[in-house]
């Protein structure tokens, strides 16, 4: 990271009021990521119909901009400190939901958007799920990672109109994710009840511009197959507003797959390559440019990217491909 | 005499009573639509008695497929009651842009054709799925794509020698059997009557087969057995009166059954019907890329369809008239020239009600110039229906059909 103004021992030393400041950071990245690229800026002919044109105005994607910003900007990650309290409130609910332009999804949420909200801990804080239940069917929590089998989201099923408060030590850190395990189960995920969960190491990882993204898909029509796949529950959508970060700095993508039905998802970054950290729990990671991740499996990228410009990234299976999961980076100075 | 008021029988108290009972016959209409008009103002509370409504299907009825430079066009119908949007178009699975020529919103029966930019490749086969706003997606399959010809004079002419060579040529082939038939006896003009009914109860129900099968494709909305019923019956009772109309006129009046030429014409308008059904199925058929129209398959339609003269030409042997040369090519033309117009319609147009109506119409015609020979048969075979050379021929006209219609299965 040459651009970086800081040793990597003062960004640790300085680490706390940084990622204090990271909220601010995304709000203004965010910001950034609301404007619409066209397909002159990523010098494509406008006319052009092919799928690698799919860009800006042109890519059949719902929602307008920031739509997706609470699920694509995780909070910032919060010092060490064992035993601090990290509560969240979470309510299932009915609701139909925009996954491509006018094609309406009668999902099953975590506070209205599939995925659910992004829960992020650090290691040795108290994690405390407040659910409650206002959807039309039993629920329940079930998270990754390790906690007391009393807290796994299996047994304790929670009826309609009812609540229950999950509460455990967050660890181990890594890269996980939780979802509704009552059954039938395949109907419960597909139906939209998940979403990622971060824990972050006691020693903070080097500050980055942090991304969320859950793969998933939907079936529209209830034949046991997915009609569209999307990262963040709205096809396109990162095409028709590519994220846009910086090229003097690391970005860092929390990746989780619940993709039902298909044995395996995948994330193909073109003309970069990334650091993958298989659940983000060590320190180990590959060198590549494109992971397989069956449902469950998650992980975490870290990227630098040598220039400016618009990088496509993309299931490598063509078919979820052209069926919505697909979008862009906009690196810019 | 005091002007008493007497109830005096009226002159015109019957024509008043007239008025009053078509007045009286129309109150069952008022009723029907006071009760109506409440139903609907109550009818989702009825309903709630007894449970809720089933979603509806949202599925689009897919009627056209066209593969045009660089661009595929698909015309869809709405063929339920509720409004039914377009929201998603993929082509072998993969969403592509597109354009609405129309309303993308349809109301019940209401038509949009999406368009495609999309570099389709010739011959490919392609699976069209267009998506409505709740997800459900209609999908149809096109088994190779093949660039669809607008309406140019070039595609006008090919399909006129199309329904040349499978309607008109072999028509007048099998009329040319004429002089030898009018050498046979009564007994094998019998037998070749009762081969020209034969042909046409295969007719029939190949036609009817068709119909049937093209019917089960049509939304609910528009499809069903009542339309094959509908084009069935009236062209058999059209017939029946067309018929009626010949036989008094040769008979001067008298009902009797149709001979000779008169016949002739009926089994020629009966077999132009029929070729109708088949003209429209073989321009629909090739221009929707379902066909490989070679030429054996045009060899085989016409070896198919030489019988057909042979039936139009026996009636006229059995005759006293020995018509003209001109009236002998009206004949061919009755029953050749509808697989020309067929054609056009089909190739040019394409549409399974159209289709389902002209199949079902062939099938009330063919079936009525069976009863027509049947009768004729009956008065005038030695030996009647019964007799060995009239069930034989019957046999034999199907079996040739069978067997000739292999050539074109």
């Amino acid at each position: 990271m040459p651009n970086f103004p800081l040793t990597r021992r003062q960004a640790l030393a300085l680490s706390a009021p940084l990622l204090a400041a990271l909220p601010a950071f995304k709000y203004a990245v965010g910001e950034a990521a609301a404007q619409e690229l066209t397909p002159a800026d990523a010098g494509l002919d406008p006319h052009d119909h092919t799928h690698a044109a799919h860009i800006g105005a042109e890519v059949p994607a719902p929602g307008g901009p920031n739509d997706l910003d609470d699920l694509l900007y995780p909070p910032a990650a919060t010092p060490h400190e064992p035993g601090r309290l990290k509560e969240y409130d979470i309510i299932a609910v009915d609701k139909e939901i925009e996954i491509a332009p006018g094609v309406f999804f009668p999902a099953w949420t975590y506070n209205g958007t599939v995925p659910g909200p992004i829960i992020r801990a650090t290691e040795d804080d108290l994690l405390r799920v407040n659910f409650t239940n206002g959807g039309s069917h039993p629920h329940t929590i079930h998270f990754h990672g390790i906690h007391p089998t009393n807290m796994d989201g299996v047994f304790e099923v929670v009826d309609v109109g009812e609540s229950f408060t999950y509460e455990f030590p967050a660890k181990p850190w890594g890269c996980h994710l939780y979802h509704c395990h009552s059954t039938p189960l395949k109907k419960h995920i597909h139906k939209g009840l998940y979403g990622a969960f971060i824990i972050d190491p006691p020693e903070p990882r080097p500050p980055a511009q942090e991304l969320v993204m859950v793969m998933n898909g939907f079936d529209t029509d209830a034949d046991g197959g997915n009609n569209f796949y999307t990262v963040n529950g709205k096809s396109f959508y990162y095409a028709k507003y590519p994220i846009i970060v910086k090229r003097s700095e690391m970005v860092r993508v929390y990746l989780a797959n619940l993709t039902e039905f298909d044995l395996i998802n995948s994330f193909h970054l073109h003309a970069d390559m990334f650091r993958f950290y298989r659940t983000g729990s060590t320190l180990d990671y590959e060198f590549t440019d494109t992971v397989m991740l069956c449902q469950g499996e998650r992980g975490i990228l870290e990227i630098e990217f040598e220039h400016t410009g618009i990088y496509m990234f993309h299931a490598h299976q063509s078919e979820f491909a052209e069926l919505g999961w697909m979008g862009f980076f906009n690196v810019v100075e | 005499m005091e002007s008493v008021p007497v109830t005096q029988p009226a002159p015109d108290e019957k024509p008043q009573r007239d008025v009053r009972w078509r007045i009286w016959a129309l109150a069952p209409i008022l009723l029907l639509v006071a009760a109506v008009s409440i139903f609907a103002a109550t009818g989702s509370s009825l309903v709630d008695l007894v449970g809720t409504n089933p979603p509806p299907a949202d599925e689009l009825d897919i009627r056209r497929v066209e593969f045009k430079s660089g661009e595929i066009r698909v015309k869809v119908t709405n063929p339920q009651r509720e409004d039914l949007t377009i929201a998603s178009v993929a082509v072998d699975d993969a969403i592509v842009n597109f354009d609405v020529d129309g309303s993308r919103t349809l109301g019940r029966l209401g038509s949009s054709t999406v368009v495609i930019p999309f570099f389709w490749v010739e011959d490919d086969p392609y699976i069209v799925g267009i998506t409505s706003s709740s997800g459900i997606e209609t999908a149809v399959e096109i088994p190779a794509a093949v660039e669809t010809e607008g309406v140019t004079g070039l595609g006008v002419l090919g399909y006129a020698i199309i329904g040349f060579l499978v309607g008109i040529v072999p028509v007048a082939l099998g009329m040319a059997w004429l002089p030898s038939l009018r050498q046979l006896s009564g007994r094998w003009l019998a037998a070749f009557m009762a081969l020209t009914a034969g042909l046409l109860v295969f007719l029939a129900l190949d036609a009817l087969d068709e119909a049937l099968e093209l019917q089960a494709g049509l939304p609910n909305a528009i499809g069903g057995v009542g339309l094959v019923l509908v084009g069935v019956a009236t062209s058999y009772l059209t017939l029946s009166w067309i018929g009626t109309r010949f036989s008094a006129r040769e008979n001067q009046g008298r009902h009797s059954e149709l001979n000779g030429v008169a016949l002739a014409m009926l089994v020629a308008i009966g077999i132009g019907l029929h070729n109708l059904a088949e003209g429209l199925a073989i321009g629909s058929s090739f221009a929707l890329g379902e066909l490989a129209l070679g030429s054996f398959l045009i060899v085989g339609f016409m070896v198919h369809n030489i019988t057909e003269g042979l039936g139009i030409a026996v009636p006229i042997a059995e005759g006293k008239a020995r018509p003209g040369l001109g009236r002998l090519a009206a004949l061919v033309l009755v029953a050749g020239v509808p697989t020309i117009l067929g054609a056009w319609i089909g190739g040019f147009i394409t549409s399974e009600v159209l289709g389902t109506l002209f199949f079902a119409i062939a099938v009330g015609a063919a079936l009525q110039v069976v009863v027509e020979v049947g009768k004729y048969v009956t008065r005038r075979a030695p030996g009647g229906l019964s007799s060995g050379h009239v069930v034989g021929g019957f046999l034999a006209g199907i079996l040739i059909m069978y067997l000739t219609g292999l050539l074109i299965g």
